[in-house]
Formats: C-alpha cells, sequence, structure tokens
C-alpha cells in the first residue's frame, strides 16, 4: 500500500494535474480578459497612427502578430486578399512601430488588378502562452483606394 | 526473483492474464476511439499535431502541441496559421496563411473553392519551393487550422521517435506493470 512507487505515483499525479489546472486557469483569464476589452483603435488613412491599446500586453501574451490586408476583387471577379506587410511585437516596448517606405511581399498578379483598387485592413493575432489565439482588427480604410499607377519599367 | 511472480501467476491462474489482456487492450481502444471522435468533431484528419521544425518560431518551437479545427463550410482568411500536407510529402507543415485567393461559387462547398498561399514567419520567403511544383494550395491540402496551444508537451513524442530505445522501454515497461499488477 504504502510504497515508494505508491508515493511516487500519487505526488507525480498530484503536481501534474496542479500544473493543468494552472494552465488551464491561465488560458481562460486571459480569454476573459481579451472578450470584454475593446479592439485597438483604427487608424484612418492606410496605415497611420494605430496604437496598440495595453489590454493586449497581459500575462498570457506570447507575442503579437500585425499584418496588413489588402483586399481587392480583380477583373476575373476572384476575391483576393494579400498580405503586404506583417511584424511580429513581442514586448510593449517595441509596441511603438514606424513604417515607411515599400511594401514587405510585392503582389504576384501582375496583370489582372490592372484598374482595381484595394481596400487595406490592419489585422492582429494575439498568441498566448498557453491557450486559444486570438485574431482582431486594428483599423481598416473602409472604402476602398485605388491601386497607384503601374511603373512598367519594373 | 521471478520465481514469487511464476508462484502469484499461478495461483491466479489462466482467467487472470486473460482478464488483464483485455484490460489492456479496452483502453488502447478507447484512446483510438478519442481520438477518431475528435477527428470527426473538428472535421480534420490530424485534430492534435506537434510542432517539428522551427519555421514558426518565435510563435511555435519544437515539441509544442497544437489543437486544429477544420470546419467545412468556414474559409480561411490571411493570418491564419494553418497546418497543411502535400501530397508525396510524409510530414505534414505549420505555416501561417499569407494569400487567399476566392473564385467565384463553383460547386455545393463554395468555401473550398479557395486557394491559399502560406509562409513560415521564421523564413524568409513564402513556401512555394514546397509546394512541389504547385503554385497555390488548395483546401484539400489542408488539415486544418490552429486554434489553440499548449507548450513543449509534444517534447515526449519528438524524444521517443529521436530515440527509439525510448519508445521501447516505455512499452515494455507498461507491458509488464498491467501483467505483474495484482490488484
Amino acid at each position: 500500500m504504502h510504497t515508494l512507487f505508491s508515493r511516487v505515483n500519487n505526488l507525480s499525479a498530484l503536481l501534474s494535474s496542479c500544473v493543468m489546472g494552472l494552465l488551464a486557469a491561465i488560458a481562460l483569464s486571459s480569454m476573459m480578459l481579451q472578450f470584454f476589452e475593446a479592439p485597438l483603435e483604427g487608424g484612418s488613412v492606410v496605415v497611420k497612427g494605430v496604437k496598440t491599446s495595453p489590454p493586449l500586453f497581459n500575462w498570457n501574451t506570447k507575442q503579437l502578430f500585425l499584418y496588413l490586408d489588402a483586399e481587392y476583387t480583380n477583373a476575373k471577379g476572384v476575391k483576393n486578399a494579400v498580405v503586404i506587410w506583417d511584424r511580429i511585437v513581442r514586448r510593449k516596448a517595441d509596441a511603438k512601430i514606424h513604417v515607411q517606405g515599400q511594401q514587405k511581399y510585392p503582389f504576384k498578379d501582375k496583370h489582372t488588378f490592372r484598374d482595381a483598387s484595394a481596400t487595406y485592413t490592419l489585422r492582429y493575432n494575439l498568441m498566448p502562452h498557453v491557450g486559444a489565439l486570438v485574431y482582431g482588427v486594428a483599423g481598416t480604410t473602409n472604402t476602398s483606394v485605388p491601386f497607384p499607377p503601374m511603373n512598367n519599367n519594373v | 526473483m521471478f520465481t514469487e511472480e511464476l508462484k502469484a501467476f499461478r495461483r491466479l491462474g489462466f482467467r487472470h492474464v486473460l482478464l488483464q489482456a483485455l484490460n489492456f487492450a479496452s483502453v488502447i481502444a478507447s484512446g483510438l476511439m478519442i481520438w477518431k471522435g475528435l477527428g470527426l468533431i473538428t472535421n480534420s484528419e490530424s485534430p492534435i499535431v506537434v510542432v517539428l521544425s522551427g519555421s514558426m518560431e518565435p510563435a511555435f518551437y519544437r515539441g509544442d502541441l497544437l489543437f486544429l479545427t477544420n470546419p467545412v463550410h468556414e474559409r480561411y482568411h490571411n493570418g491564419d496559421i494553418t497546418v497543411y500536407k502535400i501530397p508525396g510529402a510524409d510530414i505534414p507543415i505549420v505555416h501561417r496563411v499569407l494569400e487567399t485567393h476566392d473564385a467565384k461559387y463553383r460547386g455545393p462547398l463554395p468555401a473550398h473553392n479557395q486557394r491559399l498561399l502560406t509562409k513560415g514567419d521564421n523564413n524568409e520567403v513564402n513556401d512555394i519551393e514546397l509546394y512541389r511544383g504547385l503554385e497555390y494550395l488548395e483546401r484539400k491540402h489542408i488539415v486544418g487550422k490552429v486554434r489553440g496551444f499548449l507548450p513543449y508537451i509534444g517534447y515526449v513524442t519528438i524524444a521517443m521517435n529521436d530515440f527509439p530505445q525510448l519508445k521501447y522501454a516505455l512499452l515494455g515497461g507498461l507491458g509488464l506493470l498491467a501483467l505483474i499488477q495484482r490488484e
């Protein structure tokens, strides 16, 4: 009954269920938090002045994955969504981002969207230390913005 | 050492051994049933996967456990982390969606009329090199979408793959215990 083996067995069972309980508590508590918080403040023009609000960085935040989505429908009626920029933010101190210049991922279909215009949306994906992944919208242009004139020399 | 055990064996008789074997089989069967039941609920051929590479760092490290779903009527969106399997490749890959292209409605499942391009967070370029000649991923290649995860728990399976002796030792030990225990 009270052998060394049974003691070790009981102790490890207790410890592992405690760890599992703790992990579940962390995951559930941070889910509640995100459920009640409003999303990020929106940016008005393409990407200008979007602030990450502090509650996104809580005890269960491993990283914030920010990405800028361009959505457009081309001449063939295909709905396209292409990520043109992304950034991993791991600390609150790094959450102030200034980006200017070229898109990170170029469009691949250079011929079908010649006369189209796109809607741009800044989205985020909150990745926890343990638990469920959370997705949200940080800001959107709402109306579609025409593509800048193509540079045919490129 | 074993004479004692053998004596006990003889005393308990053949029926006891059969009973233990039956217990063992029922444990294995219920494990299989839970796995297949989860697969039915989530519509994914493998609802729980272990991360095998570092291409999604710092989001996922080797050994992290991922929980997947693959709802039939749901489209995939940019930023979703998918697990996909290209025919001919033997290991599934966990990467994030970079582009989605939804063609016009054709067929009974419009959500399946979608082409995807993926990229690992830790990779410089997208996955076209991994697609073995395909230009885009299609829905049929996708195993599921990552919904939640548990860190490092899956490392046990990686350790067992890297050191097969560990696997045999574990299995043998469990089997022996199941036969010898007398309660």
